[in-house]
């Protein structure tokens, strides 16, 4: 048995000549690959590089010059009384954001699936909100929220339900419902046509079997269903939450991120800060926390997921 | 599992050709992606030749404009080709929307694609001024080129003792009310006597307790003009948004009084339309329009809209009320600049004197709906006897524009936050003015 030292240099020796062997022998999948990766680093490692260097620099959009403040960003938005608020607005926005969309997608495909009368209609009319461009949609929810000429309010005038126009969307305590509501709208259809190609991809003998061992519907749901679906679910609820994590456009045109910044999230934010407000290193600070965020939520997600051995 | 190369390329077929080919076409895909370029700003036109791209002798002059609408997008494309005609030159145009246009000015900008020439809010010249990617055309606005622009206008493009533009539209405010609503409240119609705010608030009250419309169109939504619609009241209470030295000053006693009354008319008084923290001042603008509101301040568009429209009300239009120490009427001024980066300077200018020709500032101005700036314009008997222009030329007299702050829109926002804070009942006006305070004094140093 030789000392650390040795073991440590002949381990790394062999490590070097197994990764050199391997080179050879896969030359041409990595030439294939190459162009790709060199595009890949161009547009997605080079602005990760580039805003993470400009968090590092104060400046102002009136000022071609760049000064260097370090990581003085960071520690101002990391004590900054808002940052907080911000956080969990932004987690508000996403698990109920996500919650909700996986909810009403599933329960939506469980019942496609089954053979109802105008399943075709129904699942095209389904996909409809996603196939709308996001803006929009949010543009005809704030119609419909508007307190003066909004649907909601005449139907609860009408009703009696209440006197005057009420605005969910001006409202500091309840405009995040109003935004929420909207991005589930959105959102769901996307769900529902994934869940329902996970479940036609089930083996119709599994529920087949259950039902003759006398197993309830909902058992067949939690024992067949959801353990079956669970790859499909990984996937589906990684990428709704990358996306309503990023999402802007409804929110945006919703409520700009008030009233009161109620509404923003981080990615409102880094809007206001950077462009609107013309900070661009605090704003690439931001960015760089938000990028943080997500890249440690995704390896957890993936890694609970994958636990017990399973491959997407 | 074959596990070396010949192995590899014989079992997938793929021989040495194919293999460089495809090596070959990944390249150049990824190659052309790096080097295609797109200035991604949604105009409408594609750009795909530099200004200063010659083509027999023909100069290309790139123009951008913000928030061309159908009542003007024809005038564009008639003098865009007369200007290609006179010139022998191409114009390349480009619109894109007020939400978009200085974020596409900027990344045109930084991008080393500015255009020739763009016409926008005078006061973004700050910005640009200090990135030093304007030209001063000083020169032109003291000769008599410059001369024939109201001179408050003209001033509104100056920064720091240079022209960085021509003034190219303006507009002012007044208080427009609904005569029908006014006598359905019992009020007079004809001559309201609504001199001060108080005046407005007796009448707002008096149509809120007469009748079922809202009386007052407040703005309170997060969005700039809602700072644009406050600062009436802010500046006629006395109260400036930053002093001589450019610091903010925005929580003075003065203020703090003028962001009170706003709120209370709210809060308290209960006179403005449901929700104004759900509403723009397009919102509160086209409630108006509709005739279900008594009384907003808004631009001289407002009352062309009504008149286009088959809204089928009578309004009258009054001078923005006057507060403790004066009256205001919030001027803004869009100018027209040419960019530093532009290789085609006396084009340029060329461009601009020839949209400030009196007959085609005049069409531009009476389609548009924006003020002249042009003096010899504004005292057509068009603008002087209009019902609808009048009381705006009038307001000339009352202009007041933001200050020119090169982080302007950072000024704003907080100022919004606190004017919302204010209406939404969540701090006093006193605390929402002095943490406006606080944090802009931290911003701006």
């Amino acid at each position: 048995m030789g000392t650390a030292e040795e073991y440590t240099e002949s381990s790394t020796d062999s490590r070097l000549q197994q990764s050199a062997i391997h080179l050879r022998q896969n030359r041409q999948a990595y030439l294939l690959v190459a162009p790709a990766a060199i595009f890949l680093l161009g547009v997605v490692g080079w602005p990760i590089f580039e805003t993470f260097r400009l968090s590092l620099y104060r400046s102002p959009a009136d000022s071609a010059i760049e000064t260097y403040v370090g990581f003085q960003h960071y520690v101002n938005i990391l004590t900054n009384d808002f940052f907080p608020q911000l956080l969990w607005q932004t987690g508000r926005w996403v698990l109920l954001g996500v919650a909700g969309k996986t909810l009403l997608g599933l329960l939506i495909a469980v019942h496609l699936k089954d053979d109802i009368w105008g399943r075709k209609f129904f699942r095209t009319t389904f996909l409809i909100p996603w196939g709308i461009p996001y803006a929009i949609s949010a543009v005809v929810f704030r119609w419909i929220e508007h307190p003066q000429y909004g649907y909601l309010n005449a139907i609860l005038l009408k009703l009696g339900v209440i006197d005057q126009g009420i605005g969910i969307l001006g409202n500091p305590d309840v405009a995040w419902v109003g935004v929420v509501v909207a991005d589930i709208w959105i959102g769901t259809p996307f769900m529902a046509i994934i869940f329902l190609a996970g479940l036609q991809s089930i083996p119709e003998e599994l529920y087949e079997a259950a039902a003759i061992d006398g197993a309830e519907k909902w058992h067949q749901f939690r024992y067949i269903t959801i353990p079956q679906l669970k790859s499909v679910l990984l996937i589906a609820t990684l990428l709704s939450t990358i996306w309503t994590f990023v999402s802007f456009d409804v929110i945006w045109t919703m409520t700009g991120g008030g009233p009161i910044n109620t509404t923003a999230t981080l990615v409102i934010w880094i809007y206001q800060v950077g462009l609107q407000n013309g900070n661009l290193g605090e704003g690439a600070a931001y960015s760089v926390i938000g990028f943080l965020f997500l890249m440690v939520f995704a390896v957890i997600y993936l890694r609970i997921y994958t636990r017990g051995g399973d491959e997407l | 599992m074959p596990n070396n190369q010949s192995d590899l390329s014989e079992e997938y077929g793929i021989d040495r050709r194919q293999m460089l080919g495809a090596i070959g076409g990944g390249g150049i895909i990824a190659i052309s992606g790096c080097l295609g370029g797109d200035s991604g700003d949604g105009g409408s036109n594609g750009d795909d030749g530099g200004s200063d791209g010659d083509d027999g002798g023909q100069q290309t002059i790139q123009f951008l404009t913000m928030g061309v609408g159908d009542n003007i997008r024809e005038f564009f494309e008639e003098n865009n080709a007369q200007l290609e005609e006179e010139y022998n030159a191409n114009l390349e145009f480009t619109s894109v929307t007020w939400d978009n246009a200085q974020q596409t000015v900027n990344n045109r900008v930084d991008g080393g694609e500015a255009p020739d020439v763009a016409r926008w809010p005078a006061r973004w010249i700050p910005q640009l001024v200090g990135k030093e990617e304007l030209v001063p055309i000083t020169d032109m606005m003291e000769g008599e080129f410059g001369d024939q622009f109201y001179q408050g206008m003209a001033d509104g493009c100056m920064y720091q003792g240079e022209y960085y533009g021509a003034p190219w539209a303006a507009s002012n405010k007044c208080l427009y009310y609904n005569k029908d609503i006014f006598e359905a409240a019992g009020l007079n119609s004809e001559d309201p006597q609504i001199d001060t705010w108080d005046d407005m608030l007796s009448a707002a009250q008096t149509i809120t307790e007469e009748t079922d419309t809202p009386a007052l169109g407040l703005a309170g939504a997060d969005a700039i003009e809602t700072g644009s619609q406050y600062y009436h009241y802010h500046w006629s209470y006395g109260a400036d948004l930053i002093d001589d030295a450019g610091q903010p000053v925005v929580n003075s006693d003065e203020g703090v009084e003028a962001l009170k009354f706003y709120s209370d008319l709210h809060l308290d008084h209960g006179v403005t339309q449901s929700s104004p923290l759900s509403s723009t001042r397009q919102d509160i603008r086209q409630l108006f329009e509709s005739g279900s509101l008594g009384m907003v301040i808004a631009h001289v568009y407002a009352g062309i809209n009504i008149d286009n429209s088959d809204a089928g009300f009578d309004y009258g239009i009054m001078q923005v009320p006057e507060g403790p120490s004066g009256r205001y009427s919030l001027n803004t001024i869009d100018g027209i600049s040419i960019f530093a980066q532009t290789e085609v300077e006396d084009l340029a200018k060329d461009l601009l004197r020839f949209y400030f020709e009196e007959d085609r500032h005049f069409e531009y101005a009476s389609n548009k709906g924006f003020m002249p700036t042009v003096e010899a314009v504004g005292n057509r008997d068009y603008f002087q006897d209009s019902k609808n222009w009048s009381p705006f030329i009038e307001a000339g007299q009352y202009a007041r524009a933001r200050p020119k702050l090169s982080n302007f829109n950072q000024f704003n926002n907080r100022m919004v936050q606190a004017i919302q804070e204010a209406l939404g009942d969540q701090k006093s006006p006193q605390e929402a003015l002095d943490d406006a305070q606080a944090d802009l004094e931290a911003e701006m140093q």
